[in-house]
């Protein structure tokens, strides 16, 4: 059962792996796409190093909710609706979404998946010790 | 199959960058293995060309004193595009260190403008004749070999017929 | 020729490890220009044959459904060239493989020797335009057959590996379209 520091550490190597960043760029508040680099494949060596590292399960949909960017229910003109909000931060309550809400462009949403981010979705799928 | 994987090296600044391009064709036979039904250029003949790219890049900076200049290792190669035949991938390479032995690169392949591949390269040089003095002369043959196909890939013009 | 850069599996733990060899041999053509006076092996088709095993490891675990693809070599190294009369064996390990694809470690030996190690991440293609043009599963089976898997291969449960069902008649259509050969 890791602590918030070792699942850190973890991420960090497999971040440091996948794309090829020095340590000290992998910071909390450091954007995956933007900041990091990561292209699409890039994300699936990211999951497949995670789950290992953790022995867990990372269903796309929680990290990539496809189903709702794409849904005419949920974004009009390329923006996602205030329903749609509520959808997403039920499906990824680890997410902070305060900066995507203020321009909630549909293209723009990979984009702001942080580090931190990816932290809080771990600790929300292992037991965290101190 | 022939392993020459750049047809044309399009512009070269040595010690610098290198850009060149390799045509993929239907008259090249494994494609009816990869995919029997949809052919797409290998992805390792993508690194390939980027690795050969980066070797003509090397050989032309240090002037052909190397007769084996090999990929060392290759990190990130990550595929972003197919490459169907009747197209051409560009590829680009830029020089980040060239040590005594070991140089570093990064590398592009792009299809019309679009990037089909990525990777960080690094290339070892050395000579036969380094470990074994009596191969010294093979050296030679590949030295030459290579500057013979060197000059087929790349005839820059020259200022004057530029300006004609 | 053909673009099958492995000779015969010689071992085959299904889901799990695959060995496969390679013989290097002046009657390849790509020899002589790799390099006229030097001929080695290129490390971009030392890569190819240790896809080739994983990405066969990786596609037995689902019959061969699920069309495999690389998609991203996060490292590979070489640590000393391989040459004509070489044998090189090739060994894949799936370290993770789900519906999404799979990351497989691999490495090259002569010998006893470590000539490369890799790490290989292959994606399975979604359903789509092309991909039902995409290679069939009864290509791929061919080539396992080719190879020897059905030989050597043994299943998660340890028993040895069946031919994949239908595999007679597979055989039995490209001998009459005379694909067999």
């Amino acid at each position: 059962m890791p602590t918030k520091a070792e699942i850190y550490d973890k991420i960090r190597t497999a971040l440091v792996d996948a794309l090829g960043v020095d340590e000290d760029e992998v910071k909390p508040e450091a954007t995956l796409i933007g900041d990091l680099g990561a292209e699409s494949i890039d994300f699936l060596d990211i999951v497949f190093r995670l789950e290992k590292a953790f022995d867990i399960k990372v269903p796309r949909a929680e990290l990539f909710p496809e189903d709702i960017l794409t849904s005419a229910q949920y974004v009009k003109d390329g923006k996602v609706t205030p329903e749609g909000i509520v959808k997403l931060r039920e499906r990824m309550p680890f997410a902070d979404l305060s900066k995507f809400e203020k321009n909630p462009s549909v293209k723009e949403f990979p984009n702001q998946l942080t580090v931190q981010d990816m932290c809080r979705y771990v600790e929300s799928k292992v037991t965290v010790t101190g | 199959m022939r392993f020459t994987l750049l047809d044309k090296i399009l512009q070269l600044e040595p010690g610098v960058k290198l850009v060149g391009l390799k045509n993929l064709s239907m008259a090249e036979e494994y494609l009816a293995d990869h995919f029997p039904g949809f052919p797409v250029m290998p992805g390792v003949m993508m690194l390939e060309a980027m690795t050969q790219a980066a070797a003509w890049l090397i050989r032309a900076t240090d002037d052909f004193a190397h007769s084996s200049v090999l990929l060392k290792e290759a990190r990130h190669v990550k595929y972003a595009s197919f490459v169907e035949p009747g197209q051409a991938l560009t590829v680009n390479v830029t020089m980040v260190e060239h040590g005594p032995r070991l140089s570093q690169l990064k590398a592009q392949g792009t299809v019309d403008g679009s990037i089909a591949v990525a990777a960080r390269l690094v290339i070892e040089r050395s000579n036969l004749a380094d470990t074994n003095p009596s191969r010294a002369i093979a050296d030679d043959v590949v030295k030459a070999k290579m500057r013979e196909l060197f000059a087929l890939l790349y005839s820059p013009v020259s200022g004057a017929a530029a300006s004609a | 020729m053909r673009w099958i850069w492995i000779d015969k599996f010689i071992e085959f733990d299904s889901g799990r490890r695959a060995r496969a060899i390679k013989n290097i041999t002046l009657a390849e053509d790509h020899l002589h220009d790799h390099f006229p006076g030097y001929p080695v092996m290129p490390n971009s088709l030392i890569v190819e044959g240790l896809a080739q095993t994983g990405g066969l490891l990786v596609g037995e675990v689902n019959q061969f459904q699920e069309k495999v693809i690389l998609a991203k070599i996060p490292r590979v190294e070489f640590f000393f060239p391989a040459v004509p009369g070489d044998q090189l064996t090739y060994t894949a390990t799936i370290e993770h493989l789900d519906e999404n694809g799979g990351r497989v470690t691999a490495t090259s030996h002569v010998g006893d020797r470590l000539q490369a190690e890799a790490e290989i991440v292959f994606v399975h293609l979604r359903d789509g335009e092309r991909n039902k043009r995409l290679f069939e599963p009864k290509n791929f089976v061919f080539t396992m057959k080719l190879l020897g898997v059905f030989d050597v291969g043994r299943s998660r449960d340890g028993g040895r590996i069946a031919e994949p069902p239908g595999l007679a008649q597979i055989k039995a259509a490209s001998n009459e379209s005379g694909l067999l050969g």
